[in-house]
This record gives structure tokens, C-alpha cells and sequence, in this order.
């Protein structure tokens, strides 16, 4: 226990310490990163922990974010209202695609969250158009601070204190049990857990966490606009940063979303346009085929080949 | 009404072969392929290429669309597929990275703006107060032409059966001697032969630009699940509900909930009816 909140601490600290040493561009990076970070989190608390692949992700950040920007745009409400309305809003939109995960997994769950998606996507532009700004969406949204450095503080305490609450919560009873349900749900309701319960409840913090993420990125953002939020390739994203930093493992996805932001920025000056997801997507892939458990792993079996058998392992020759 | 009709055939002959490849590698290789929309792309933009941009006479230019789509395909089956062994959602999740690698792909050579492919066959016909291009008059006969060939081709021929038996159980087939690994590629030969096909017929109905691959594939799964999997049978009459459906809510309601119905059928049917209206039925 004291190891890793040791790692935790000194990577606070590091972290609160950044300002100082980069300029404001790099901070900006590092903000969308932590954004991406938050996402992925979610993601891998219901994916990565039980195992239901969820493909339409943006359909919760997405009701975080529009209930929060419409609220605090259309009627004036301050933030501090409108954030945990929009969290809470988004734990109702949870419940709604946690009904499909009772009789359905695997292949059939993911389809199900990518048509959520989708009509949500096409909802959104057609009905009340006058709230949700229709196909253009809204921009001007009253954004909480403004400057580089304040707003990395904000979306880095965000993720910073979302990643340890569920890293907290991962070691606990109630972790390991969401872990088993990925590898063999009949086994975790024969040994007599209620299994829809704990489901329900990595859904219920899954959409917390996106709700929380998606209303403070709007707020960050000013705008909103339905193509950029409920796009496959912003799917694509999350679940890559995910698998390349290790699922199920908190702080795989921060890893994995660090390292993905920042590829493709370096990819940048190469690649102006959109090919630069040829080279970001050939990287994902041929590190998911590589190693499915991601760079987690990875540095998992560097550690143990450098340190020699002697940890964790006996017996050998 | 004669317009909806009408219009209501030509949309789901053409949604049918959109489907058609796609069930046929979940039902053979158990798999679904979400990189199933590439194909589409793939061989409107190599059909694009080869008559506007080279000017080929069309016939070449199609077939050698549908070559790249079997290449594309068998390339899928031995580099990815393969080496997953049969893990569903690793299968899915690689193909979704795959889908979006090729997209920038086509970004890269093609960029990023819209083009508009000329019909494949000009012309247009009159019944009545309405008026068919002829292309997607010939897209859907195409589709019907090809849907009838694809039915005789697995009921009839030795590969067909050896794939239908592939389907049924795959372990029985290699037992009887069944070479399932080359049943397989074949397979995902055929479905990126058919994707391409498909996507010349939807890409001369809509334009090219390489976020096109979303909405067949979307298509094509909604097609599959309501259908269940792996009936040729049951692809042609779920495509023509989902087709007739986009028609009249186009019609009658408003142009934009067109895809609203698509997908509420794709839930409904999950939640309630996991293995589809029409069962697992062979091939």
C-alpha cells in the first residue's frame, strides 16, 4: 500500500510542479490529456473491470456535457449547479444503458452502446433544437477559468483525484469482485454475490466519472457541437488510450492517454490533417496485437526480466 | 404512395448488399467485422480512382474495385484474424483501430473533401409522376443478381457447403476433413469482394469521402442483429424493413429521424430478442 501512494504522491508533485517548467502550448496538451484521461477511466471501469465493452462511451460524456452546458447557457445557472445536475443527469443516462448489460454481453452489448450513440447523436440535432443548438451546437459557454496554467491545475486535480478515489476503490472487496465478473460472471453469482447489484454500481461510478468529465471539459471548451462528441473516432480514442496503457489497471488509462495525446501532437509537423491517425492507429494496433494488457505489462515483464527471478517467483532454474 | 414504393425497393436492394458480406463472415467466421465499412470505401474510392482519375472503361475499374476488396480482405483475415484466434472483442476492437488506420489512409491519398462518382449507368426511368435513376435501378437488380448467385453458391457448390459446414460447427468440419483455415480466408475473400461491390452502388448513390464507412457499417449491423445471424434469407427481408422504414419516415415524418428508427430497432431487438426475429438459422 505504501509503495504506490508513495508513486502517486511524487507524481502530484511533479505534475503540480510542470507549470514552471513548460510553456503554455505543452499545457494545453497536457490538459486534453487529462480530459482523455478522465474518459478513458470511465471506460475502463466498466470495460476494463467487468469486462462489458462499452462502444458508445460519448454517449454519457456526452449528457454530462450538453445537460451541463445547456443549463448554465440557456437559463443562466451558475456552475457550480449545473456541473452536479449534469453528473447526476448523466447517472439516469447510466442507468439506461445499464438495462441492455442485464441479458446481453460481449459483441451484442457493444452494438447496443454504439447504436445509443448514434441515436443520441441524431436525437440531439432534431429534437429541441432550440435548446441543444441543433447540428451546430452551442458555443460561448461560460468556461470556469481562463488561462493555461489554472486550467491545467483544474483538469489535472480533476483526474488526479478521480484516478486515486478509483484506485482506492479497486483495492477494496468490492474491486476484486468487479474484477472476477470480467473473467467469469456465472462463478461470481455462484459464489453468492449479487452480481446485477455490483454491475450496476461500476456503472453508476463509470457515468459519475464521465459526467464529471464531460461537463468540466465543455466548461473548458466554451462549445459544444454533436460531430466532435458523438463520433466513433472520439470512441476510437478513448478505448485506445485505454488498451495501449493497460485496462483495469487506473493508472494504465492515464498512461495510455499521456502517451497517445502526445503522439499525435509530435505527429503534428509530419502530419498536419487527419492521416495522422494512420500512424497513431498502426502504432495501437501493433501494440494491442503485441501485448493486449498494454504498456503496463510491458513494463511489467522489462521489471521482472532486469531484476532477475527473484521477485514474486520460485523455483527457478 | 407508388414513390414510396418504389423508392422503398431500390434503398433496401441496395441495403441488402451493403449486409450481405457482413453476415457472411459473422456467420462462417463467428466474428464480427467492424472494419466492414472499409471495404465499402475501399472499393468506391479504387473504382473512383481507376475510371475518373486514370479513365478506365468501367467494367475494368469494377473489377478491379472488387480485387481490392478481396485483397483487402484476405490481407484482414492473415494478418489480424488470425493471429487473435478467435477472441471476439479482441477481433472488434482491432478491426475498429483497423477501420480508422485505413480511414486516414484514404485521407492521406485522397484527402479529406467529398468527391461525387459519376452514375455507373446513366439515365434516368419514368413511372408515373416519379423518376428512378437508372443506376440505382441497376444497383438493386445488381443486388438481387448477386444475392441469388451468392444463395446458389453456398447451397450448391463443394466450397459453398464446406463453409455452410464451417458455420454450423467448425470443429465437425475439420474433423470431416474441412481445410477451415482456407474456408475462412475464402470467406473473408468474398465478403470484401461483396463489401467493395457494395460500396461502388452506395457511393455512386451517395458521394465518397472517407467517413463514408460509418453508416453502412451501421447499416450492416443493424441488418444482422434484427435478422440473426448468418441468414441470407433473413438478410434480404430485415434490409427491407429498415429500408422501407427510412423511406417513409423520409416521407412522411422528417429527413432527419431517418436513422432514429434503425437504431431503436437495433436496441429493441437486443434487449429483447438477443438472437434476432428470425433465429440462428444456416447460412
Amino acid at each position: 500500500m505504501a509503495r504506490p501512494l508513495l508513486g502517486w504522491a511524487i507524481f502530484a508533485v511533479a505534475m503540480l510542479l510542470l507549470p514552471q517548467f513548460v510553456s503554455n502550448g505543452t499545457l494545453r496538451i497536457i490538459i486534453f490529456a487529462n480530459f482523455l484521461a478522465i474518459f478513458a477511466m470511465s471506460w475502463d471501469f466498466i470495460s476494463g473491470k467487468t469486462g462489458y465493452i462499452s462502444f458508445g462511451h460519448p454517449f454519457l460524456i456526452g449528457i454530462g456535457a450538453y445537460t451541463s452546458a445547456i443549463l448554465s447557457y440557456r437559463f443562466g445557472m451558475p456552475v457550480s449547479l449545473s456541473i452536479p445536475l449534469a453528473v447526476l443527469a448523466t447517472m439516469v443516462g447510466g442507468t439506461l444503458f445499464f438495462l441492455p448489460a442485464l441479458r446481453i454481453k460481449g459483441t451484442y452489448f457493444a452494438l447496443v452502446t454504439l447504436a445509443f450513440m448514434e441515436l443520441m447523436y441524431q436525437l440531439v440535432q432534431v429534437i429541441r433544437p432550440d435548446l441543444t443548438g441543433g447540428t451546430r451546437g452551442i458555443s460561448g459557454i461560460k468556461t470556469i477559468l481562463s488561462g493555461a496554467a489554472p486550467n491545467f491545475y483544474l483538469s489535472f486535480g480533476l483526474m488526479f483525484a478521480i484516478g486515486l478515489a478509483l484506485w482506492l476503490l479497486s483495492r477494496t472487496r468490492l474491486g476484486t469482485a468487479l474484477d472476477a465478473i470480467s473473467m467469469n460472471e456465472e462463478a461470481v453469482s455462484g459464489s453468492g454475490l449479487n452480481t446485477t447489484r455490483l454491475k450496476l454500481f461500476a456503472f453508476m461510478v463509470s457515468a459519475l466519472v464521465a459526467g464529471l468529465g464531460g461537463a468540466f471539459y465543455v466548461h473548458y471548451l466554451g462549445s459544444i457541437a454533436p460531430r466532435a462528441l458523438f463520433d466513433i473516432n472520439f470512441v476510437f480514442t478513448i478505448i485506445v488510450s485505454v488498451l495501449i496503457g493497460g485496462s483495469a489497471t487506473i493508472i494504465g488509462p492515464i498512461m495510455g492517454a499521456f502517451f497517445m495525446t502526445f503522439l499525435l501532437e509530435y505527429l503534428r509537423p509530419l502530419l498536419p490533417g487527419s492521416e495522422r491517425y494512420l500512424v497513431y492507429g498502426m502504432i495501437a494496433l501493433v501494440l494491442y496485437v503485441y501485448q493486449p494488457k498494454g504498456i503496463m505489462q510491458i513494463l511489467k515483464n522489462l521489471s521482472l526480466r532486469t531484476r532477475g527471478p527473484q521477485t514474486g517467483r520460485s523455483g527457478n532454474v | 404512395m407508388l414513390q414510396v414504393l418504389i423508392q422503398g425497393f431500390l434503398l433496401s436492394g441496395l441495403y441488402a448488399l451493403i449486409a450481405v458480406g457482413f453476415t457472411l463472415i459473422f456467420s462462417v467466421g463467428r466474428v464480427l467485422n467492424l472494419a466492414y465499412g472499409a471495404y465499402l470505401m475501399l472499393g468506391g474510392y479504387a473504382y473512383f480512382y481507376s475510371v475518373q482519375t486514370l479513365g478506365m472503361p468501367k467494367l475494368p475499374g469494377f473489377l478491379f474495385a472488387t480485387g481490392m476488396g478481396a485483397l483487402a480482405g484476405v490481407l484482414m483475415y492473415r494478418l489480424l484474424v488470425k493471429r487473435l484466434k478467435g477472441d471476439q472483442v479482441a477481433v472488434e476492437i482491432s478491426t475498429l483501430i483497423l477501420a480508422v488506420v485505413i480511414q486516414a489512409g484514404v485521407v492521406l491519398v485522397f484527402n479529406d473533401s467529398s468527391k461525387i462518382l459519376h452514375p455507373i449507368v446513366g439515365g434516368v426511368w419514368r413511372i408515373g409522376s416519379t423518376t428512378i435513376t437508372n443506376n440505382i435501378l441497376v444497383a438493386m437488380v445488381a443486388s438481387w443478381i448477386i444475392l441469388g448467385g451468392l444463395l446458389l453458391f453456398v447451397k450448391k457448390t463443394h466450397v459453398g457447403r464446406a463453409m455452410q459446414a464451417v458455420s454450423m460447427d467448425a470443429k465437425g468440419a475439420r474433423i470431416s476433413g474441412i481445410n477451415t483455415d482456407r474456408v475462412n480466408m475464402m470467406t473473408w475473400a468474398i465478403s470484401g469482394a461483396l463489401g467493395s461491390v457494395a460500396g461502388v452502388f452506395f457511393a455512386s448513390y451517395t458521394q465518397l469521402n472517407p467517413s463514408m464507412w460509418v453508416a453502412p457499417l451501421i447499416i450492416a449491423v443493424a441488418v444482422v442483429i434484427v435478422g440473426g445471424i448468418g441468414s441470407i434469407v433473413g438478410t434480404l427481408i430485415v434490409a427491407h424493413i429498415i429500408g422501407f422504414m427510412e423511406i417513409i419516415t423520409t416521407t412522411f415524418i422528417a429527413a432527419e429521424l431517418r436513422g432514429v428508427f434503425t437504431m431503436l430497432l437495433i436496441i429493441g431487438v437486443l434487449v429483447i430478442r438477443p438472437q434476432g426475429l428470425f433465429g440462428r438459422g444456416d447460412l
